[in-house]
C-alpha cells in the first residue's frame, strides 16, 4: 500500500526541451497531479518518473505518457510526476500545460 | 481551576481544568472541555501571574503548572458564532509571553491531553511532563478509528503502520520519541518532586539567557534528537541557506 | 498567467503559489522550499498517500515597496491544505527569517524602522493538523504560535483568508493570533469545522450541509461585524493586495490595534463577548447582527461587499 515509484524512458526530439533548466506546474489535489521538468540533454530521450498511490496501471501510464512524447515532440527532458489519482485524460492535459508553461506560452 | 499554591514553599499559579465540571451556560463544554470562558479565564491567570511578578528578575517569577486533563475545545455553534478559535489562541500567546517573560511554565498530563485542548493547554509550556498509559494518559489528536474514518485508510493497516510510526499514532510513548514531552514520570506520587525539578532546570536555562531549550522549540530540538522529526530542521537549514542566496535583494 | 494579469482574477479560485506571487510586488516574489527542492513528506508514502514537492504551501518572500514581505500560502486542494511536519517546518522557516530580517533591517535603519520594517503575510487555506501525521502537525502549530508571540512588538503578521477551504482547525486560532485579517465574503474562519459541530450538537442544531447557515456563521460577512476581521474586501486578488498594502503602510502602532487578543485587556474585552454570548444565547449569527444594530439582518447575506460595508453595523471595540 506504500506509494509507488514507476520509471518510463522514450525517445523524444533531440533539442526539443524547455528554455528554462527547470520548471513546475499543477496542483496534486485530488484526482490530480504535479510535475517537475528539467532540461537535459541526452540525445532526445525523454525520461519520467511517476510517484503515484494507484497499483495496476502501470501500463496506462506508459502508454499515455509514450503519446504525450509523439505528440508533443518534445524531448531531452526529465519529468517528475507527483500523481494523486489523476485519470489518463487529465494526465495527458496537465504535461501538455505544463510544456506549454515552460516554454513561455499560456495555458 | 486557577489559584496560587505553594510548591516546596515557593509560590506557583496553578492552571487546572476541571475534568468534572458542566459549564451551565454552554452545553458543549463538560467533562474537561475547554470552552470560551475557560481558556480567557486562564488566559487572565497567566497575566495576571505576569502582572504580579513584573519587576521581579528571571528565576524569581512565580511559575505557572499547568494540570492537563482535556478532551477537546468547544465545538459549537455559539462558540464559533463568537469565536472559539480566539479563546485557546488567547490562552496560548498568554503563555508564550508569561515563558518570553522569564516565568517557568510545567505542564502535566495526567490525564487526556488531546488535538487543540492540548495545543492550548499544554503544548506552550516551558516543559511538558506526563504520567505514563497505565494511569489512563492519552496524548493524540484523534483516535485511530476516527482517523481511519476521515482518511478513508484502512485500520487495520493504520494500528500495524501505528507501531513503528509515532507521528501518527497515540499514546504518551509516541509523544516522547517525537519530542513532544520531556519527560515520563513513572507515578504520580512523583509528579510533585518532578514539576519542581524541571521548573528549576528551566529557571536555570532562563537566567542564563539560553532560550532554545524550552518551549515549542526546544520540543523541535528535542524531535530531531529523539529521532522522531527529522525532517523539520532540514527544511528549515535550506530555507535559510536559500533566503541567504538571494537576501540582497530583499534587505535593503 | 503574469502577474497583472492574476490582479483581476477571483482570489478564491487562485492556487497557493500564485496567491503568493500576486500579493506582493510585480516580479518580486522568490520562493523558498519550493517544487524543485522536492522537500515532501516523509511520513505519506508509507501510508500509501500523494505526496507534493511543496507539501501543500508555498513559503517565500517578496517585496512591497523597500519592505521584504515574508509569505505563507497554503494550498487547500492538497489534503486540504493541512499541516504535516514538512508544511509545519516551512511554516516555522518563514517566521524565522522574518525576524531575522526584522533584527537585520534594525541593525541598518535604526532611523527608520517603518520604511524597512518586514512583514509576513499568511494566505490561510486549511483545515489545520494533518491526520495523517497528526502528532507533527500538532506540535508544528505550537511552534508557529510560538513564533507569533516572537513577531510581537517586532513586525506585523497579516491574514488574507478567501480560499475554498477556509481557514479551521489550530489554523484558526493562529489566524487569530495575527494582528490583522483580511477576508472577503467568501473567506470562512472558524476552530470545529461544520461537520463536527453537526456530530456534536446533531444536524438539527447545526446542519453541516447548509451552505449560507456555514457562510452566516464563519464567513467574512459576520466576522466583519464580530470585528474578528479587520478588512472585508471583494473576491479578487487586486483587492487582497490592496487590502494588504494598505495595512503595511500605517505606522505599526497603529496596525496592531487591529488586534483581538494577544493582551490582558483584549482578554478581558473577550470575556464580556463571552458574557454576551451566554446572555444572548444565539440561535443564529443573525440575532447577533441584530443585537450590534443590524436591524435587517435578513438582508445582510446578499448583499455586494461595497453595499454590505456601507450599511452593516459592527460591534463596538473597547480597547
Amino acid at each position: 500500500m506504500a506509494l509507488r515509484h514507476l520509471e518510463f524512458s522514450y525517445d523524444g526530439v533531440p533539442g526539443a526541451s524547455i528554455p528554462r533548466e527547470w520548471a513546475h506546474s499543477g496542483v496534486v489535489g485530488s484526482g490530480d497531479m504535479e510535475v517537475l521538468l528539467f532540461r537535459r540533454e541526452q540525445q532526445g530521450k525523454v525520461k519520467v518518473k511517476v510517484c503515484t498511490p494507484v497499483v495496476g496501471f502501470d501500463h496506462v501510464w506508459e502508454k499515455v505518457l509514450g503519446k504525450f512524447v509523439a505528440d508533443s515532440g518534445c524531448g531531452d527532458l526529465d519529468l517528475e510526476i507527483n500523481d494523486n489519482n489523476a485519470t489518463p485524460f487529465i494526465v495527458s492535459l496537465r504535461l501538455r500545460q505544463a510544456l506549454l508553461e515552460a516554454r513561455g506560452g499560456e495555458s | 481551576m486557577v489559584g496560587s499554591a505553594a510548591l516546596f514553599g515557593r509560590t506557583v499559579t496553578v492552571i487546572a481544568n476541571d475534568a468534572q465540571a458542566v459549564n451551565p451556560r454552554f452545553p458543549v463544554v463538560y467533562f474537561g472541555v475547554i470552552g470560551m470562558e475557560e481558556a480567557y479565564k486562564m488566559a487572565c491567570a497567566v497575566y495576571e501571574s505576569i502582572e504580579a511578578d513584573k519587576d521581579k528578575s528571571v528565576g524569581e517569577k512565580r511559575p505557572l503548572v499547568l494540570i492537563v486533563d482535556t478532551p477537546g475545545n468547544a465545538p459549537g455553534k455559539v462558540e464559533e458564532i463568537f469565536g472559539m478559535n480566539k479563546a485557546t489562541g488567547a490562552y496560548q500567546l498568554a503563555l508564550a509571553e508569561a515563558r518570553k517573560r522569564g516565568h517557568a511554565v510545567v505542564a502535566a498530563v495526567i490525564g487526556r491531553a488531546i488535538s487543540g485542548a492540548f495545543l492550548c493547554h499544554g503544548l506552550q509550556a516551558d516543559h511538558i511532563l506526563a504520567l505514563p498509559k497505565q494511569y489512563g494518559t492519552i496524548i493524540h489528536v484523534m483516535p485511530l478509528s476516527s482517523i481511519s474514518r476521515i482518511t478513508k485508510m484502512d485500520i487495520e493497516r493504520l494500528e500495524e503502520l501505528s507501531v513503528k510510526s509515532p507521528v501518527f499514532a497515540s499514546g504518551v510513548d509516541f509523544f516522547y520519541r517525537l519530542g513532544g514531552v520531556e519527560e515520563i514520570v513513572p507515578s504520580p506520587a512523583g509528579l510533585r518532586e518532578a514539576v519542581a525539578r524541571h521548573i528549576e532546570e528551566i529557571d536555570a536555562r532562563k537566567r542564563a539567557g539560553d532560550d532554545t531549550h524550552t518551549g515549542p522549540w526546544g520540543r523541535g530540538l528535542l524531535g530531531a534528537e529523539r529521532g522522531g522529526r527529522v525532517t523539520r530542521p532540514a527544511v528549515m537549514a535550506l530555507m535559510e541557506e536559500e533566503f541567504d542566496a538571494v537576501a540582497a535583494r530583499y534587505l535593503k | 498567467m503574469d502577474w497583472k494579469e492574476l490582479q483581476s482574477a477571483s482570489f478564491l479560485e487562485c492556487t497557493a503559489r500564485r496567491r503568493a506571487l500576486a500579493l506582493v510586488d510585480e516580479g518580486t516574489f522568490t520562493e523558498l522550499a519550493g517544487p524543485r527542492d522536492r522537500m515532501t513528506s516523509p511520513h505519506l508514502p508509507e501510508l500509501g498517500e500523494a505526496v507534493s514537492f511543496d507539501d501543500g504551501v508555498v513559503t517565500g518572500v517578496g517585496l512591497v515597496g523597500e519592505r521584504p514581505v515574508f509569505v505563507i500560502s497554503q494550498e487547500g486542494r492538497f489534503i486540504g491544505g493541512a499541516v504535516g511536519e514538512v508544511h509545519g517546518a516551512k511554516m516555522a522557516g518563514v517566521f524565522k527569517l522574518a525576524l531575522r530580517a526584522y533584527d537585520e533591517a534594525c541593525r541598518r535603519h535604526p532611523d527608520e524602522p517603518e520604511r524597512y520594517r518586514p512583514a509576513i503575510v499568511i494566505s490561510f487555506e486549511t483545515g489545520g493538523v494533518r491526520l495523517h501525521e497528526a502528532n507533527a502537525g500538532l506540535l508544528a502549530h505550537a511552534e508557529i504560535m510560538d513564533l507569533m508571540q516572537d513577531t510581537k512588538g517586532k513586525l506585523p503578521v497579516v491574514a488574507v483568508i478567501g480560499s475554498k477551504v477556509g481557514c479551521f482547525g489550530g489554523m484558526g486560532f493562529v489566524a487569530a493570533a495575527t494582528d490583522a485579517v483580511v477576508m472577503s465574503p467568501q473567506g470562512r474562519l472558524g476552530l470545529t469545522g461544520p461537520e463536527v459541530i453537526e456530530q456534536e450538537m446533531g444536524k438539527d442544531e447545526f446542519d453541516a450541509s447548509d451552505k449560507s447557515l456555514i457562510s452566516r456563521t464563519t464567513g467574512g460577512k459576520h466576522k466583519y461585524i464580530m470585528q474578528d476581521c479587520n478588512v472585508l474586501c471583494d473576491d479578487r486578488v487586486s483587492a487582497f493586495r490592496d487590502a494588504l498594502c494598505a495595512l503595511l503602510a500605517m505606522p505599526y502602532e497603529e496596525l496592531v490595534k487591529y488586534r483581538r487578543i494577544g493582551s490582558y485587556a483584549l482578554v478581558k474585552e473577550q470575556m464580556g463577548l463571552t458574557a454576551l454570548a451566554a446572555a444572548l444565547n444565539p440561535f443564529d449569527a443573525k440575532d447577533v447582527w441584530q443585537y450590534f444594530g443590524n436591524g435587517e439582518a435578513d438582508a445582510l447575506p446578499e448583499l455586494g461587499t461595497e453595499e454590505f460595508l456601507a450599511v452593516a453595523r459592527r460591534r463596538e471595540r473597547e480597547v
